[in-house]
C-alpha cells in the first residue's frame, strides 16, 4: 500500500465527513466561480465597445463611472487630431437601448458615415445613411438576423421608426449585434448635442502607439487612452469597483470556506486521535502527519473544485435565462476562472487545515493512544 | 597455554539493550510513578514486569519507547541516551517494536496494510514493504486473512497483527504493554509461543504483565511496587 492509497482509505472511510467537506468546499467555489465568469463576461462585453473600431486605440474621458457615461465634447477632436502622431480620429456616440426581453441591451452607435469606412465598417447591402438624416439606418447583420430585418425594412430605435439603408458587418459580434445611425440623429434623441463617447484614434504611419497615448495622456489630462482591455478601468469606475467586489467576496468565500475546512478537519482530528497517536508511537514523523491530513483534505479539495465549477455552470446558465439577466448577463469561462476555483479551492485547505494539522503533528503520543 | 597462577579472565557481559538509571517520572499533580528506578537488560533477553496496577511498570515501557521522558534519570536503549536522542521518530520507528494491550490496530485498512502503515518513512519500496508484510502474515500464522479488515479478526488474531506491526522494520527490541490483557486462555497460550519463537531468534523482550502466570514465560521477572523495583527474579 502507498502512501497515497492510504490516504485515499482514510477518506472512503469516513464518506459522511468527506462528502460534507467537498460539498462545502464545492458551493464556495461555485460562488467564486459562478461572480468570476459573470464579472469577466460583463468585462468582455464592455471591452467589446472599444473593440468595435478598427484603431490603434481608444479614447474616453477620464474616470466616467462607465464607459457609456463618458463625454467628450467634439471640439476635443481637433485638439486630438493636432497631438503629433495622431493620423486619424473618428468620435462616436455609444448609447443602449431596450429592446424587449429578447434584447434588453441594444447597442446603438452614432457615427458620421464618412467616418464608417475608417472605423471598419463593411456594408454588405444597401448603403449608408445621409449625414443628416433623422430616421435612416444601419443594423448589423447580426440584428439584422434576430429581427428579420433587410434593406428598406423598418425598424423602431432611437425614439423613432426608422428605414434600414443597408446591413453593415465590422467583425466584431457586438457591433454586429447593434446599430449605426447618423450622429447628429443619436445625439439630438439622446439631447447631447456635439457630444461623443469616445474617439478611436489611428496613428500615423512609423509611429507607435504607445507614444501618440503618451502624449494624449500628457496634453489633455481630462481624457485617457485605452490600449487593452486591461486599461479599460480606467475609463469605466464600476468595472473596477465590480472586480474589487469580486476580489472581496472570493476572499470572503475563502475565508469562510477556510473556517467550515477548519471546523471539519478538527472535528476529524479528535476523532482520529488514537488513530494519529498511535501513527506516532510507530515512528511516523510530524511531517508525514501534516502530510496526510493536509494531502487527505487537498484531494477532497481538488473534487470540490471540479464539484463547484460543474455547479457554477448550471446557476450561470439559469441566472442568464432568468428574464431580468437575460441578454445583460454572459458568462465568459477564461482559464482564470478555473485557476481561481482550484486556488479557492486549495487556499481553503491549506488556511483552514494548517492548525488542525499542526495539533495533530504535535499530539503526545502517550495522551493520544489513552484519549477516550 | 594459558598461565595457571594468572586467573582466567571473567566472560565479558553481554551489551546491554535497556538501561535506566535512577530513573524518576513524576507526572502533573505530583503522582510519582517510577521513583529512582535503576534496571539493566542485556542483549537478546526475555523481561517480564509485573506488579500490582499503579505500580509504574507501564511507565517504565513508555520511558524506554521514548514515548515519554523521565523527570530525571537516564534511560539507554542500545547504548543510546533517549533524553539525547535526535531522531525520535526514527527510534521509534527503528530500534523498538510496540504492542499495546489494545492492539490498537487501524480499523479502515487490511490486515496487510496495518503492518505497512509501520514502514512508511523506511528506505523499502512499496513491494519490499509489500513482501515483509506478507512474510510476517505468514509467520503470525494469519495465512488467507492479509485482505481483511480487523473488525472481521479475533482477538487474537488482532494481537498477532499488532505483533507483526512491530516487527515490520525488524527491531532489535519488542515491548509489549500487557499484550495478553484482553485474551481468552488459548489464545494466551499461543501469544506466549510466539513470544518464544520471537525470543529464540535473538530479539529483546519487555513484557508487562500482571498476569503472574505470564510473566513466567519469560526469563527474568522483575516485580516492581510503589515506583521502585522490589525484586529481580530469574524465572527458568
Amino acid at each position: 500500500m502507498s502512501f497515497l492509497e492510504f490516504a485515499f482509505w482514510n477518506i472512503w472511510s469516513r464518506k459522511a465527513r468527506s462528502l460534507g467537506l467537498v460539498l462545502a468546499i464545492a458551493f464556495a467555489v461555485m460562488t467564486v466561480v459562478t461572480l468570476a465568469v459573470t464579472s469577466s463576461g460583463l468585462e468582455q462585453s464592455a471591452a467589446a465597445i472599444i473593440s468595435i473600431g478598427k484603431a490603434d486605440f481608444t479614447v474616453a474621458q477620464k474616470g466616467a463611472a462607465d464607459l457609456l457615461a463618458s463625454t467628450i465634447d467634439q471640439g476635443e477632436l481637433t485638439r486630438l487630431q493636432q497631438v503629433p502622431g495622431v493620423g486619424r480620429t473618428v468620435g462616436v456616440l455609444v448609447e443602449t437601448e431596450n429592446l424587449g426581453a429578447a434584447t434588453p441591451v441594444f447597442i446603438e452607435i452614432g457615427i458620421a458615415p464618412s467616418d464608417l469606412a475608417p472605423f471598419g465598417v463593411t456594408i454588405l447591402a444597401g448603403h449608408a445613411y445621409g449625414a443628416t438624416a433623422t430616421d435612416q439606418v444601419l443594423v448589423g447583420w447580426r440584428a439584422a438576423s434576430t429581427f428579420h430585418l433587410h434593406v428598406g425594412s423598418r425598424f423602431h430605435a432611437n425614439g423613432t421608426w426608422n428605414t434600414v439603408t443597408g446591413i453593415y458587418s465590422t467583425g466584431n459580434s457586438f457591433g454586429d449585434s447593434g446599430a449605426m445611425f447618423p450622429l447628429p440623429a443619436i445625439q439630438g434623441y439622446n439631447r447631447v448635442p456635439g457630444i461623443v463617447t469616445m474617439v478611436f484614434v489611428k496613428d500615423a504611419k512609423g509611429v507607435a502607439a504607445a507614444t501618440v497615448a503618451h502624449r494624449i495622456d500628457v496634453n489633455m489630462p481630462e481624457l485617457t487612452t485605452i490600449r487593452t482591455a486591461s486599461q479599460f478601468g480606467r475609463a469605466d469606475r464600476n468595472l473596477v469597483y465590480l472586480k474589487a467586489a469580486v476580489t472581496g467576496s472570493t476572499v470572503l468565500a475563502v475565508l469562510i470556506g477556510a473556517v467550515i475546512v477548519g471546523n471539519t478537519m478538527l472535528l476529524s482530528v479528535f476523532e482520529r486521535t488514537r488513530e494519529l497517536g498511535l501513527l506516532r508511537a510507530i515512528g511516523w514523523t510530524r511531517r508525514r502527519m501534516v502530510a496526510l491530513l493536509l494531502g487527505e483534505n487537498l484531494a477532497l479539495a481538488l473534487l470540490g473544485a471540479i464539484i463547484g465549477v460543474v455547479l457554477a455552470f448550471v446557476v450561470t446558465s439559469g441566472l442568464e435565462q432568468l428574464p431580468a439577466l437575460k441578454g445583460v448577463l454572459h458568462a465568459n469561462y477564461t482559464s482564470g476562472a478555473f485557476g481561481r476555483a482550484l486556488y479557492t479551492a486549495m487556499g481553503m485547505t491549506l488556511i483552514g487545515g494548517l492548525y488542525p494539522a499542526t495539533r495533530a503533528a504535535l499530539l503526545s503520543p502517550l495522551r493520544a493512544l489513552s484519549y477516550e | 597455554m594459558s598461565n595457571p597462577s594468572t586467573p582466567a579472565p571473567a566472560p565479558s557481559p553481554a551489551p546491554l539493550a535497556i538501561e535506566l538509571r535512577d530513573v524518576v517520572k513524576v507526572y502533573e499533580g505530583g503522582v510519582r510513578a517510577l521513583d529512582g528506578v535503576d534496571l539493566a537488560i542485556e542483549e537478546g533477553e526475555f523481561v517480564a514486569i509485573t506488579g500490582p496496577s499503579g505500580c509504574g511498570k507501564s511507565t517504565l515501557l513508555h520511558l524506554v519507547a521514548a514515548l515519554d521522558t523521565p523527570t530525571s534519570g537516564t534511560v539507554r536503549v542500545s547504548g543510546q541516551d533517549l533524553n539525547h536522542i535526535h531522531d525520535i521518530s526514527r527510534f521509534r520507528r527503528e530500534q523498538v517494536g510496540l504492542v499495546f494491550q489494545l492492539h490498537n490496530l487501524l480499523p479502515q485498512v487490511s490486515v496487510r496494510a496495518n503492518i505497512e502503515v509501520a514502514m512508511f518513512g523506511s528506505r523499502r519500496s512499496a513491494r519490499s514493504r509489500r513482501d515483509r508484510a506478507l512474510e510476517l502474515v505468514q509467520e503470525m500464522d494469519l495465512g488467507g486473512r492479509e485482505d481483511r479488515l480487523p473488525t472481521r479478526l479475533s482477538g487474537g488474531e488482532r494481537q498477532r497483527v499488532a505483533i507483526a506491526r512491530a516487527l515490520a522494520n525488524e527491531p532489535r527490541l519488542l515491548l509489549a504493554d500487557e499484550p495478553t490483557g484482553n485474551l481468552d486462555a488459548a489464545s494466551v497460550e499461543r501469544m506466549l509461543g510466539v513470544f518464544d519463537q520471537l525470543h529464540e531468534t535473538g530479539v529483546t523482550m519487555l513484557l508487562v504483565t500482571h498476569d503472574h502466570s505470564v510473566a513466567k514465560a519469560a526469563q527474568r521477572t522483575v516485580y516492581m511496587r510503589d515506583g521502585r523495583i522490589a525484586e529481580s527474579v530469574d524465572a527458568r
